[in-house]
């Protein structure tokens, strides 16, 4: 091509070429070859063009939300919340309408297989072979040798477990999520416990609420239920019968559940408990009267000091307190995840006695127990996957079987759970999508997605009615994967004996059925049925069984005053300068990572897409020298990562905080080298109740020197004027 | 180089040229278009004519018409219900895939002919409820073997209809011309 | 040249479907914007595309910032999704006319097939809420067997934007005419409101005046329409509250 050949007439010509192949290709036979299979036999209610709706559970996370999924030709086209459902009444969050992109993910295991340790590349196995394996493990090793570790979701499959434990003796099943970690669910139970005598979850009545005070309860993202409270938060916002209700958030850094709060009060991380037992005693002291013993040995003065807030602000927190009905607080989060996080916890829940709100709208009740369930069981704490990390490293554990949960992933790194895998001689896998657990494994003997599955899920906290939520599948298996329920029972008849005996089924719905069959004698749920095969009808019709009553209990607080309450000071490990703030992301949580709309999904507080940042404050940016977009090396005790900055405009100068959620070595093409994981920082200091003290640590930061442009959905240029040179 | 291009072209034999090359471009347009007017081959040759000579509705077959969006192809199980009664499917030729796709579990492909491209959505319903007759789209069966296109499904061809049903109704002609109402 | 005769007359139009978004109560968690997402087949185009600002959302949530720290505040959440202008100001710059307002519905509808990709209807509109099919953007199989029937699957080179869930509309209208009857209020939401946790978007006629949204929009008084003062007579009202 000469020069005399522009641009123009490139274009012309090259408009000529692409009408005459339009012309030729576009109109001709090929693009009308279509072909369509019509169903063999066509399910009953199904029309062609026509959807069918199918009630089933969401797991995405723990809280158990019902899903109403829209199906078309057996395909699934939509989740939408089940209105029927106690827990949601409809709604869904950005997760639960996300679940398509697990199933239809083209990066699942489609295949049951084997393969060395840590290699990406593995060998299809059968699933005879696949359930003789299973069995050999359980049959050829000392029960005491033999361990399970469970996800948070599902109950049904963690009851299997649970039975088959209790009658062969082999480990109970250990359950864990990062989820449980960064809520520091064991901290609340046992604060309660301690409080109340009685353990349980804990229920926020937020709807009902006049004033909320939240110590880093994240409730609008992750925390415990969030869709629920979310509806709680809207109730506490605009219920009609009320005026509109406050939400006070104390928290180092600005979460989206703060960025809606009326007044967000950046304290110094760790002075959480002083607050709350200033603001107590301040409140006692405004009604006057004797000081109980809870309240007596805080000095309202230095709390002030310590934690950074007026002593006016906290007066006039203490007079809502005093004198109005529906005063609330919560404890939760990056509060209680300190070395003093169970302090807090108790702090927190005796300042609810002050406003003496248990049992009262807008107060604290405990949660409904589901309705097959005869105590509340929390998820392991951190410090008990230490222990079982420990005996793991140790070579206690013969044979470890992983479902529903990425241990490599979701562990701090002080853990170094991936190195005591070695001391395991057998590891199988139950995942459904490649996972870091799953390259670590033996074999990977893939579950159903959930969409795909049986199932129930036990609604622990959010509902005011005991609510057992149901799953069933709602297309047929995509691959060829096979129900871990039903590999189990299979490989325990295989196996004989007392395995054998312990699961005399013929199937997961049969097991399903044995636990749901109880229910029909069960007074006071919204349906009822005189046979079984009927009750399970109704039980997949409405997508769970329920109770219609408010069975939420009240806690036993007579006590509570007298106890005598400390406020530590908290401890944190690392040398740096600057306090260290995991938060799991809103969007991805921990296991979004590979489905590519919750990766395009702009993080609510900064916008970003597609990436991990490191959070922190403009002032302190500057006085590094750091831009947005720098690369930064964090360093702590546990490990380093390297991640581009994020000038956050809502977080205290002495904080940085990191998005966990990304920074996957393997989980599909998404997720896979993208990001980083703060876990790898995180190191093993626990709170006295064995949570995870993810808070509670110091980082350096070094720079880099390079750059590393994040994806915004926010315009640099149009926002901050980036871009714009002089004259903007 | 362009210019030298457009030089030779204006001589005669460069206008015999260009004139060849159009008149192949058109042929082979021609032809392609007139290729999509032809029914396709079908995985079993089906004969529409006897079907409906013996009286079976159509929707008896395509029940989703009358419902929904889609029309749909009947499930192996419907043809299967009458033609394991009848002697013929044995020994038939015509009706092996049949026989071998229900023994085989696999389904047959058929190939749609009467289609509108995807940026276009049609609901069968809308038109059934109308008083609309099937052949007044697909032509009478009664008359055809493999089912074949009487006529281009172009948006001419839909605005004719709609546009002589709305008539003077001007709420109905401004629902019926509507973009809206067919592309989203 | 539009005549201020004209102007006066399209003023005294009133929309049909509208919407109220409650910023006080919208929590920014994004659940609206992936039910869009799977509702629409709508694409997602990568790290490095989403960087240049190509992402494909139909709806987004906004929100500023507000002083500085310690005082700093996020402004209420807001959803910013089509406006469905009753005077749009994307429409006339179309020379395919390709976004055109539908008689029907009264919704600013985007007509694929017609649509040649000039993009002077995203440079014209306010909102800024458009988006350009920049590339064929892959989604990798079996992704597909997601997609939902019911919307075209857009190429390369089309423009796109928030339909209010044409689809859902239609499907009510013909369900409700099968059975003989008029839409109900409430019968079906589109697919943002359908999912919102907190409830902060309704949906609705806003012509009907014992309609979910006309009564919201009555009750809470002092909303807001974003830009009204350019005359394009939007159809979602936004309440601040606080």
């Amino acid at each position: 091509m000469t020069d005399n050949f522009s641009r123009r007439d490139f274009l012309k010509l090259a408009g000529v070429g692409a009408a005459t192949s339009a012309i030729l290709t576009g109109c001709g036979p090929a693009s009308r070859y279509v072909k369509r299979e019509p169903y063999m036999e066509m399910p009953e209610y199904t029309y062609n063009g026509l959807s069918t709706y199918y009630a089933t559970t969401c797991r995405e996370c723990a809280a158990g939300c019902g899903l109403v999924v829209r199906t078309s030709q057996g395909r699934a086209i939509k989740t939408e919340g089940n209105a029927n459902h106690p827990l949601n009444l409809g709604k869904t969050c950005a997760r639960g309408q996300a679940t398509l992109h697990g199933l239809y993910n083209p990066d699942r295991v489609t295949d049951p297989i084997q393969r060395k340790r840590g290699n990406a590349s593995a060998t299809a196995v059968d699933w005879d072979s696949a359930t003789q394996t299973v069995a050999d493990a359980l049959k050829n090793n000392k029960p005491s040798e033999i361990a399970f570790l469970l996800g948070t979701t599902s109950d049904h499959l963690f009851d299997l477990v649970a039975d088959l434990s209790a009658q062969t003796g082999i480990n109970p099943p250990v359950r864990f999520g990062a989820l449980s970690m960064f809520e520091s669910r064991a901290t609340l139970a046992k604060a309660a416990e301690n409080l109340f005598g009685e353990s349980g979850m804990p229920f926020f009545d937020l709807g009902g609420a006049q004033a909320v005070f939240s110590f880093g309860a994240n409730f609008l993202e992750t925390w415990l239920s969030p869709v629920s409270y979310t509806r709680g938060f809207a109730g506490l916002r605009e219920a009609l019968t009320k005026k509109r209700g406050t939400l006070v958030q104390f928290e180092s850094r600005m979460s989206s559940t703060a960025g809606k709060a009326d007044e967000w009060i950046p304290l110094v991380p760790g002075t959480e408990a002083l607050v709350a037992l200033a603001i107590g005693r301040l409140a006692l002291e405004l009604r006057g009267g004797p000081l109980p013993r809870a309240f007596s040995d805080i000095d309202p003065k230095s709390a002030a000091s310590k934690s950074g807030i007026k002593l006016e602000t906290l007066e006039r927190y203490a007079e809502m307190f005093a004198n109005s009905a529906g005063v609330l607080a919560i404890p939760g989060g990056a509060a209680l995840g300190q070395t003093n996080g169970l302090a807090v916890a108790e702090a927190v829940l005796t300042l609810n006695a002050v406003a003496d709100n248990f049992g009262k709208p807008g107060g604290v009740f405990f949660s409904p127990l589901a309705p097959n369930q005869a105590m509340y069981q929390r998820s392991a704490s951190v410090k008990e996957m230490q222990d079982f990390t420990k005996k793991l490293a140790d070579g206690k554990i013969k044979v470890l079987f992983v479902h529903g949960v990425n241990p490599v992933f979701e562990l701090p790194a002080a853990l170094e759970f991936k190195k005591a895998l070695e001391g395991v001689e057998q590891v199988i896998s139950f995942s459904t999508f490649p996972d870091e657990t799953a390259l670590e494994s033996d074999y990977v003997f893939p579950d159903h997605h959930s969409l795909e599955s049986w199932g129930y899920q036990r609604v622990a906290t959010g509902s005011n009615q005991s609510a057992l939520s149901g799953s069933q599948p709602v297309v047929s298996p995509f691959y060829n994967t096979r129900a871990t329920a039903d590999v189990l029972i299979a490989a325990a008849q295989l196996a004989g004996g007392k395995f054998a005996a312990a699961l005399p089924f013929k199937d997961e719905v049969e097991f399903l059925q044995s636990k749901i069959a109880p229910l029909m004698s069960q007074s006071g749920g919204f349906f009822s049925a005189a046979d079984l095969p009927t009750f399970m009808a109704y039980f997949q019709q409405y997508g769970g069984w329920w109770q219609t009553a408010d069975s939420r209990t009240v806690p036993n607080t007579a006590d509570i005053f007298n106890r005598s309450l400390k406020a530590p000071e908290a401890e944190f490990a690392g040398e740096g300068e600057f306090f260290f703030m995991p938060f799991v992301s809103p969007t991805l949580a921990e296991a979004g990572a590979n489905k590519p709309w919750l990766q395009e999904l702009p993080d609510p507080t900064t916008t970003v897409m597609w990436n991990t940042w490191v959070e922190i404050n403009p002032e302190t940016a500057h006085e590094l020298g750091l831009e947005d977009d720098d690369v930064v090396k964090i360093i702590s005790e546990a490990g380093e990562l390297e991640l581009p900055v994020y000038r956050y405009p809502a977080i205290r100068p002495d904080t940085i905080a990191i998005p966990f959620g990304q920074g996957h070595t393997a989980y599909g093409r998404y997720a896979e080298g993208r990001g980083a994981n703060p876990t790898d920082l995180l190191g093993g200091h626990f709170n006295e109740a064995g949570d995870l003290a993810f808070a509670g640590m110091k980082v350096k930061i070094e720079k880099t020197g390079r750059k590393q442009p994040l994806s915004r959905l926010e315009s640099l240029m149009g926002v901050y004027g980036v871009g714009l040179g002089e004259e903007h | 180089m362009i210019k030298r291009l457009f030089d030779w072209l204006r001589q005669p034999l460069g206008l015999i040229a260009v004139g060849i090359t159009l008149l192949a471009v058109f042929s082979v347009a021609a032809y392609g278009i007139s290729l999509t007017q032809q029914a396709p081959e079908q995985p079993v040759q089906f004969p529409h004519q006897t079907h409906v000579a013996f009286g079976i509705q159509c929707l008896y077959c395509h029940p989703g018409a009358a419902k929904g969006p889609s029309a749909g192809i009947p499930a192996q199980a419907k043809c299967w219900a009458c033609h394991n009664q009848i002697a013929k499917t044995e020994t038939s030729l015509l009706l092996a895939p049949l026989k071998q796709a229900v023994i085989s579990g696999k389904p047959l492909e058929w190939v749609p002919v009467a289609q509108v491209p995807d940026f276009v959505q049609f609901n069968h319903r809308a038109h059934i409820a109308a008083g609309q007759n099937c052949e007044n789209c697909h032509g009478d069966m009664s008359k055809q073997n493999v089912a074949e296109n009487p006529q281009v499904f172009n948006m001419g061809f839909c605005l004719d209809c709609h546009k002589q049903v709305a008539g003077d109704d001007h709420e109905k002609l401004v629902k019926l011309v509507d973009c809206g109402t067919c592309h989203y | 040249m539009i005549r201020p005769e004209e102007i006066k007359m399209s003023a005294e139009e009133t929309g049909k479907w509208g919407m109220v978004m409650d910023q006080d109560i919208c929590t920014g968690c994004q659940a609206c914007v992936v039910a869009c997402a799977m509702e629409n087949n709508i694409t997602f185009v990568g790290e490095e595309d989403s960087g240049y600002g190509r992402s494909m959302h139909w709806i987004r949530i906004e929100r500023f910032w507000e002083g500085e720290y310690p005082e700093v505040k996020m402004t209420p959440n807001q959803p910013m999704l089509c406006q469905q202008c009753g005077s749009a100001t994307c429409e006339p710059v179309c020379p395919a006319f390709a976004t055109v307002h539908s008689q029907a519905e009264q919704l600013n509808l985007q007509v694929y097939n017609r649509c040649v990709g000039t993009r002077y209807c995203a440079n014209n509109c306010p909102y800024q809420v458009r988006s350009f099919n920049w590339r064929d953007y892959e989604r990798p199989e079996p992704l597909s067997n997601q997609f939902n029937p019911d919307v075209t699957v857009r190429r390369r080179g089309v423009m796109e934007k928030c339909t209010f869930c044409i689809q859902r509309i239609h499907k009510a209208q013909d369900k409700a005419k099968s059975e003989g009857r008029e839409v109900v209020d409430g019968e079906f939401t589109t697919a943002c409101a359908q999912a919102c946790p907190a409830s902060a978007i309704t949906f609705g006629r806003v012509d009907d005046p014992e309609s979910l949204v006309s009564q919201l929009a009555k009750k809470r008084g002092h909303g807001i329409k974003h830009l009204e003062e350019l005359g394009t007579l939007p159809n979602v009202t936004y309440f601040k509250g606080g």
